[in-house]
């Protein structure tokens, strides 16, 4: 009977391995095809809706679309679509002058009409969005108007000197012709997009991947990478299993600490890193009665060890937090930055506030405890385990937290103003991207008392004298704009209306004999649209380069990216443009997105949450010790100035690696074939018994 | 719902009342049903909406920039998410009369074309597995009940219950690292490769990439297979009739032949309720190998609060599981003459 079918199913099983078995996947011998694993779907990049996949989002969308400027990221963005603009005395009207050369993917020419009607209507929508509140909340735009085919001129109602980052460097422009009279934006979430970008989108299958195609016209040159063939590994586990596998050449997940060395031992593969200007942030809601306190909150951020936070959760894979908020990749950081990390100061201040020690925690004059609960996103264990760190060390000095995991949307809810009164969250822990940081006005955003940008949602710090610096620092040149804010940053520090804990490493794996021209575009990190044009791309391309001028000119620059890179320089804004393409930090965020990370089917966080939970996974079974990370560390420490690491390093450890997975390999198999064995054996022996009943 | 309590009070075969049992039967099973998926419906309906945060959170994040609650409203509005629960409730089951399940506020299209695009894959995926899982579990059932208490028999048994006990997510990603990382025989995520592919290739990548979520989740629904084969089996092997054939000197294999039959009956309803179970268990698994299933699509609606796809996926789980037992009900007195000849 059935069990007479054994060999029957084992056959069937060895014919099917037999089918199953040859893997590789053929393709043309020209045509460079880079398959990249996007962690999240993203919908059809149009702009009007929600972001989906940030942190690359911004990223991905300018594949397909162009700015004015690149990017919002430098203090000095380098005209793109523009060739250049020119800005009245008080900065209220922007003349841009604009390329001639531009066709839009369907053939039509690209002309002012596309960059003015795009003005007006992400100004006329004035709906939610990435990209729409950077023209109708702050600027204000007044008017756009044609003046030739190529110059258009951009009226505000406020001053905006840093235009050409903000909206410039940062909105799409859209083909009039394809969008005028589209009365609801955000309907069409399946189409594909319309854009003058280095490439094509040719097929989009919801939820599951892309098909991009080079666009052979692009005003500087066909891009390098004739394909982008991008499916949705929404696991990183699989997706790094691909890139080791080979069915995929580039993760747009950052590589887990543990699997650097893995990935850095494997000859095919290579680690670059670079800053998307991640930040993950402690916020508290200066609405609550005891958190009102400046006091109490900066002696909770005095008692906080940042370094052992970043060492802790990832693996020293960042830099902590600096007081000043601001990343210090950002063209607006403070040039102090730093964090005070001093429990006997944090101690003191809050005797001297108050609230004495009243045996394990400190009560306030009411009697009322300092007791709170910090919300993090369930599904990204680095804000778990970063909030449980920040409950240990605030107990040193007397405070209680009690850390929650909620999922994205609960988190949102909690943060919304009620109908009767302020959110009921007292503190959270969130990611910001770098849109979020290179704003020029990301404190005024964040921070200004709510009424004016988006504050009431963070934490609902009000301080009229913040506001006031602020409210100044809208209008003025750059260079003063500059020192404003770094004032600002002052007052920041000392009230600690939020606290960065770190910021972590940007770091991504790829296979070079795909294609080997990544570069950093600080604030955009690696997968953006120069890692594609040859004249920003690194190094020998696998396909021809256009024009060998172009090129020339172009690889001094490049090289000036690749170097600057790593961040610690781009915090001088006063460097000179074109050769640090670097500063930046991209957009991928907006202000207006970036508590997204908390919604995490946005974003990176969910993203980094599974990506934690499975590299442990991982991490357990392949005996990877903790040293490994430790020299993933010094991996990534050594690395730091090139982009490029070799596989220096980590390979001892890699080794260990690789052996103890042959073994695991090993053991299954012959676990497998022995219970196998077993079972025919009792097989028979149980027949035979039976007989001889 | 139980699947026996049919057969337990029917009167004496014979024409007329056997005519009028039968169709108070049927009635009543009729409205055991309706009741069913009547209480479907309004949970489906109710626990979405029983989470903090709603759609809008999700479409308007009050981090983008100065947005009043009018933008919220409006957003709602277009979802039809405007009203009150009542009002909504109410527009949702004429909607539902009319086939109309809304537009998915996550991706903006009709939520009939959103769970379509997956129903097929997950169908695929959840019928390989149940078939593996319930051939595989009558297999090693049958193997460990015909001698209850022997060596095979402790061991399948714990071998079997270990292997249940696995979670799922820790099978996939050990099944990733050896047969795709390690041996590189098998592709690691999705269930159609992207590139342009077509014919007998088309069919081979499919395959190839269904074989790990198959076996995962076969693994997970073995357990309950094995379960209830293996008791199946033992009480089968008590019975007079195998009593009575042994008594007559039937060979083993005759034996087991008997039983097995009729141990099959149990397995049966079972195999069919993992059915419903496992599109529900195959969410994880379909996360691990980014398997564009109903369950990741579910898992995505969640985070999104997306109502109308929430509603139109758990809809239609609840109804596989009433179909799956109602299949059963009805299978039943066709499998087993005994029920048959007891009078349905």
């Amino acid at each position: 009977m059935i069990f007479r079918r054994i060999p029957c199913f084992a056959l069937l099983l060895a014919l099917l391995s037999f089918v199953l078995a040859p893997l590789a996947t053929a393709q043309d011998d020209d045509e460079v095809v880079v398959r990249v694993g996007l962690h999240a779907a993203e919908k059809n990049l149009n702009p009007f809706i929600v972001p989906q996949a940030l942190p690359l989002t911004h990223d991905f969308t300018m594949l397909v679309y162009d700015t004015l400027f690149w990017s919002q990221s430098r203090i000095d963005p380098e005209p793109w679509l523009a060739t250049g603009a020119e800005a009245s005395d008080d900065f209220r009207v922007w003349t841009v002058s604009l390329r001639d050369d531009v066709v839009w993917h369907d053939g039509a020419p690209f002309t002012a009409e596309d960059v003015a009607f795009t003005y007006q209507y992400f100004a006329d929508d004035g709906g939610p969005g990435r990209y729409g509140h950077h023209i109708y909340d702050h600027p204000v735009l007044e008017s756009a108007t044609v003046i030739d085919d190529t110059t258009v001129e951009l009226r505000f109602e406020d001053p905006v000197s840093t235009f050409m980052m903000l909206p410039g460097g940062d909105a799409p422009i859209l083909p009039k012709h394809v969008w005028e009279g589209i009365e609801d934006p955000r309907a069409d979430a399946t189409s594909l997009p319309v854009g003058t970008g280095p490439y094509v989108m040719v097929e989009y299958n919801p939820g599951t991947s892309y098909r991009l195609e080079a666009n052979p016209d692009y005003f500087l040159g066909p891009p390098l990478v004739d394909t982008l063939i991008m499916p949705v590994v929404r696991d990183s586990q699989a997706a790094f299993a691909g890139l080791q596998t080979g069915e995929l050449d580039f993760v747009t997940r950052n590589l887990p600490a543990p699997l650097v060395s893995r990935v850095q031992d494997n000859d095919e593969l290579e680690v670059i890193t670079g800053s998307r200007m991640q930040s993950l942030y402690l916020m508290f809601n200066t609405r609550k009665p005891i958190l009102r306190e400046p006091a109490v909150r900066k002696a909770m951020s005095m008692a906080l060890d940042l370094q052992s936070i970043v060492d802790i959760v990832e693996g020293g894979l960042g830099r902590p937090g600096n007081d000043t908020w601001t990343h210090p990749d950002s063209p607006w950081a403070h040039p102090a930055g730093g964090h005070t990390f001093d429990a006997a100061a944090a101690n003191a201040l809050l005797d001297e506030a108050g609230y004495p020690m009243d045996g394990d925690v400190r009560r306030g004059p009411g009697g009322a405890a300092l007791e709170f609960t910090l919300l993090v996103n369930a599904a990204a264990p680095p804000q778990i385990r970063s909030g449980e760190l920040v409950a240990e060390q605030l107990s040193a000095i007397g405070v209680d937290v009690t850390v929650e995991p909620l999922d994205a949307p609960a988190i949102t809810a909690a943060r919304r103003p009620g109908p009767d009164g302020p959110p009921s969250v007292e503190m959270f822990i969130a990611v910001f991207e770098s849109h979020a940081h290179a704003d020029p006005d990301h404190l005024f955003f964040f921070f200004h008392t709510p009424g004016r940008g988006v504050g009431g949602i963070f934490s609902g710090y009000s301080n009229p004298e913040f506001d006031a610096v602020l409210d100044s620092a809208l209008g003025v040149s750059v260079p003063e704009k500059q020192v404003l804010i770094g004032q600002a940053q002052e007052i920041f520090a000392a009230e600690a209306p939020a606290v960065v804990l770190y910021y972590p490493d940007g770091r991504w794996g790829y296979r070079p004999g795909a294609y080997d021209g990544w570069i950093s575009d600080p604030g955009h990190g690696v997968f953006t649209k120069r890692s594609f044009l040859a004249p920003y791309a690194s190094g020998a391309a696998p396909s021809a380069t256009p024009e060998g001028e172009v090129r020339a000119g172009a690889g001094e620059e490049g090289a000036a990216s690749a170097d600057s890179d790593d961040s610690a320089d781009s915090a001088e804004p006063g460097e000179s443009a074109e050769s640090e393409s670097d500063i930046s930090g991209d957009a991928s965020q907006d202000d207006s997105q970036p508590a997204d990370s908390m919604d995490d089917d946005s974003t990176d966080d969910g993203a980094m949450t599974e990506e934690d939970a499975d590299t442990d996974v991982a991490e357990t079974d392949q005996a990877e010790t903790s040293g490994d990370a430790d020299s993933a560390a010094t991996a990534a420490a050594e690395g730091d100035g090139a982009s490029v690491q070799p596989a220096s390093d980590g390979e001892d450890s890699a080794d260990d690696d690789d052996g103890a997975a042959t073994v695991v390999t090993t053991v299954v198999v012959l676990a497998v074939i022995a219970a196998i064995a077993a079972f025919a054996v009792r097989r028979r022996r149980g027949q035979q018994g039976t007989v001889e009943d | 719902m139980d699947s026996r309590a049919p057969s337990k009070t029917e009167p004496e075969p014979g024409s007329a009342s056997q005519q009028r049992a039968r169709s108070t039967r049927l009635l009543r099973l009729g409205s055991q049903y309706a009741a069913v998926v009547l209480a479907a419906l309004i949970v489906n309906f109710a626990l979405p909406r029983l989470a903090p945060g709603d759609p809008a959170d999700y479409l308007v994040p009050p981090e983008s920039g100065s947005v009043d609650d009018a933008a919220r409203q409006s957003m709602l509005e277009r979802f039809d998410l405007d009203g009150s629960a009542w009002q909504q409730f109410g527009s949702y089951l004429g909607n539902l009369a009319r086939g109309d399940f809304g537009i998915s506020v996550r991706d903006g299209r009709a939520v009939s074309e959103v769970v379509g695009d997956r129903l097929g894959w997950s169908l695929l995926l959840v019928g390989a597995a149940v078939a593996t899982s319930t051939a595989l579990g009558v297999l090693l059932g049958f193997a460990a009940g015909w001698r209850r208490g022997s060596r095979r028999d402790v061991s399948l048994l714990a071998g079997v219950l270990a292997v249940d006990a696995l979670p799922a997510f820790f099978v996939g990603l050990m099944l990733l690292l050896v047969f795709s990382v390690q041996l590189e025989w098998l592709p690691v995520y999705g269930a159609v490769s992207p590139e342009a592919l077509t014919g007998w290739a088309w069919i081979v990548d499919v395959a190839k990439r269904l074989v790990m979520p198959a076996v995962t989740l076969t693994l997970v629904g073995l357990g309950s297979v094995f379960v209830v084969a293996r008791s199946a089996m033992i009480s089968e092997l008590s019975e007079d009739y195998v009593f009575m054939a042994r008594a007559k000197g039937l060979s083993d294999r005759g034996v087991r032949r008997h039983a097995a039959r009729n141990a099959m009956i149990p397995v049966s309803t079972v195999a069919l309720l993992g059915f419903s179970t496992l599109v529900g268990a195959a969410t994880v698994v379909e996360s691990v190998f980014s398997y564009p299933g109903l369950g990741s699509l579910a898992f995505d609606a969640v985070r999104a609060r997306d109502y109308p796809v929430l509603q139109a996926v758990f809809l239609l789980l609840s109804l596989i599981a009433v179909a799956a037992n109602l299949l059963a009900d009805l299978l039943y007195p066709v499998l087993d003459p005994r029920v048959r000849r007891s009078g349905s």
